[in-house]
C-alpha cells in the first residue's frame, strides 16, 4: 500500500537512475540498512553492559540468579560447586559458544605452557586450511583469520618477545579486532570440518535445519552471530583434536533421588588428539539459551580439555 | 580500518585476475577510495534483463569483511527484490547470512543470480512481486523488459 507511488508514471520513466534523497519520511523510505543500523545500536548497548569475556565470579553469582528459579536447577548447581571454582560469563551474541572455546583454549595454554599441545594444534589448523583450499576457498578470504589466531598461540607461549600475560590475554579476548577475527577463524574451521565429511554430517543437519550441508555452512556456520548447536561443537572438536564437555543445566531430574549434572562428551573421532586423559580442566565454559549468556569457571576436576555448561532454560514455559 | 584495506587489496588484485574468466562481470576500484567500488553485470540471458548492462555502487564498511558491503543499483530495474527508488537490494548475503567467505565478485555473482530467480515473496519492489504472485508471468517480464530497454541499454541515435 505505501508503495503506490512506484506505479511507474510517464514522467518518472525517463530518469534511469536512482535518487538517492529521500523526499517523503514514510516507511517506503525506511531502508533495510536503517534496520541494520538500528540492530546494532542495540547490540552497542548490550556490550556496554557485557563485555566478550566476563571477570572471574564464584557459582554463587548463578546460584543467585536462580534463587527464585526452579529448585532443580539450585540442586545443580550446587553439585557444579563441588567440581568448578569460579565462573567467566560471554556476552549472548551468537557466538558465546566460539567466544568461549577461544578463551578456553589460550587460556590453557598461558597457564600449562605445554609447548606440544601448540605443535600438535598448528598441524591441525594447517590441515583446517588444506581443507578449505580444496574445497574452493580463495585463499584470500580466511588466511587473515589463520595468522590471527596462530599469532594469538605463539603470544600466550612465554618466552618470545611478542608474549602475553594472562591480563593481557583477557584484554585481547575483550578486543573486538582480535576477538571477532578469532570467533571467525573458529566458523571457517567448523564449516571446512563440516563440508568435508558432509556425509557424516549430513542427517544430523538434516534433522537441525532439513537444508543441504553446503546451504547449513552458509547460513548457519559462517556467518557470525549464529549459534552453535551439537553440529558445530562436534566439527570444531574432532578439525582442532580438542575434546570438549558440554554440561546441561536443565530442568529434568533423575528418579534415583540423588541430583546429578548431565553432560555430553564430544572426542575427537581420530588422529591427532589432545591427551584428555592427562589433562586437567583449567576453564569450564557454559552457554544459556534464553539469558543467552556464557559463562566459564576455574575447576579442578575434569578430565577433558574443555568444558561447556549449556543451560537450557528454553522449554520452561512449554513444559506445562 | 587496516584489515579491511589489506582485505580490500587483495580482492582488487584478485578482480584483475579473475576479469577474462568472468566476462558477465566487470568491478572496478575508486581511484582514490578503495572503499568505493563499482560493477557493471550484464544481465542474464533468457531473463527480461537479457542485453542490459546494470550498473552496481559498493560502499565498503570499515569492518569489512566482518561486516557486508552496501550494494545497490544504479541502474533503474523492474525487480521484486530491488526498490525501484533506492536501487536497495534485499539479499540474504548482503544481511544477516553475510560471512568474510564471500567477495566483492562473488557477490556480483549472486546479485546476477537473484536476477534469474526473483523471490517474489520477500518484496521490496511490491508491485513487481504482485504480477508474479498472482502469476501474471508475462505482465512482470513485459515490465521488466520495458525498464531494462531504457535503462540499461546505450540509448540509439
Amino acid at each position: 500500500m505505501q508503495n503506490q507511488d512506484e506505479i511507474p508514471l510517464e514522467d518518472e520513466i525517463e530518469s534511469t537512475t536512482f535518487d538517492t534523497a529521500f523526499e517523503t519520511d514514510d516507511w517506503s523510505n525506511y531502508k533495510d540498512c536503517d534496520v541494520l543500523k538500528q540492530q546494532s545500536a542495540i547490540w552497542e548497548e548490550d556490550a556496554a553492559k557485557f563485555p566478550f569475556v566476563g571477570d572471574k565470579e564464584p557459582l554463587s553469582s548463578l546460584a543467585a540468579e536462580y534463587k527464585s528459579g526452579s529448585p532443580i536447577l539450585l540442586e545443580k548447581i550446587k553439585v557444579l560447586n563441588e567440581q568448578y571454582a569460579a565462573i567467566r560469563r560471554t556476552r549472548g551474541d551468537g557466538n558465546c559458544f566460539f567466544r568461549s572455546f577461544m578463551f578456553s583454549y589460550l587460556e590453557h595454554i598461558v597457564e600449562s605452557q605445554d609447548q606440544a599441545e601448540v605443535e600438535r594444534i598448528k598441524t591441525n589448523v594447517e590441515k583446517c586450511r588444506k581443507t578449505l583450499q580444496s574445497l574452493g576457498y580463495a585463499d584470500f578470504t580466511f588466511e587473515d583469520f589463520f595468522s590471527l589466531f596462530i599469532e594469538q598461540l605463539d603470544s600466550v607461549l612465554q618466552g618470545n618477545e611478542d608474549s602475553i600475560s594472562h591480563d593481557e590475554l583477557i584484554v585481547r579476548s575483550r578486543d573486538q579486532s582480535v576477538s571477532d577475527y578469532v570467533v571467525m577463524f573458529f566458523r571457517f574451521v567448523t564449516s571446512g570440518e563440516i563440508r568435508k565429511r558432509s556425509e557424516f554430517f549430513e542427517p544430523f543437519i538434516l534433522g537441525l535445519t532439513n537444508t543441504t550441508v553446503e546451504q547449513f555452512c552458509k547460513t548457519s556456520v559462517e556467518p557470525m552471530g549464529e549459534e552453535s548447536d551439537h553440529v558445530h561443537i562436534t566439527a570444531l572438536s574432532d578439525a582442532l583434536g580438542v575434546p570438549i564437555r558440554v554440561v546441561y543445566l536443565d530442568r529434568s531430574s533423575c528418579d534415583t533421588g540423588s541430583v546429578s549434572v548431565n553432560h555430553h562428551d564430544f572426542v575427537p573421532a581420530s588422529g591427532d588428539t589432545s591427551n584428555a586423559s592427562t589433562k586437567v580442566s583449567s576453564v569450564w565454559v557454559s552457554e544459556c539459551d534464553v539469558l543467552r549468556q556464557t559463562h566459564c569457571a576455574n575447576g579442578a576436576v575434569s578430565n577433558t580439555l574443555i568444558t561447556i555448561l549449556h543451560i537450557v532454560l528454553r522449554f520452561e514455559v512449554l513444559d506445562l | 580500518m587496516q584489515a579491511s584495506r589489506a582485505r580490500l587489496f587483495k580482492e582488487y588484485k584478485e578482480v584483475q585476475r579473475e576479469k577474462v574468466a568472468d566476462p558477465d562481470i566487470q568491478l572496478v576500484c575508486d581511484d582514490s577510495n578503495i572503499f568505493k567500488w563499482t560493477a557493471l553485470i550484464k544481465g542474464p540471458s533468457e531473463t527480461p534483463y537479457e542485453g542490459g548492462v546494470f550498473q552496481l555502487a559498493f560502499s565498503v564498511p570499515e569492518q569489512y569483511p566482518l561486516q557486508p558491503p552496501q550494494v545497490r543499483f544504479l541502474t533503474k530495474i523492474f525487480h521484486p527484490n530491488v526498490h525501484f527508488k533506492t536501487g536497495e537490494i534485499c539479499l540474504d548475503i548482503l544481511k544477516n547470512a553475510w560471512s568474510p567467505a564471500w567477495t566483492l565478485q562473488s557477490v556480483c555473482r549472486a546479485i546476477i543470480a537473484l536476477m534469474a530467480h526473483p523471490e517474489p515473496d520477500s518484496p521490496l519492489n511490491c508491485d513487481s512481486g504482485n504480477l508474479l504472485r498472482s502469476g501474471d508471468v508475462r505482465g512482470f517480464q513485459s515490465m521488466a523488459k520495458m525498464y531494462t530497454r531504457l535503462a540499461a541499454m546505450p540509448k540509439k541515435g
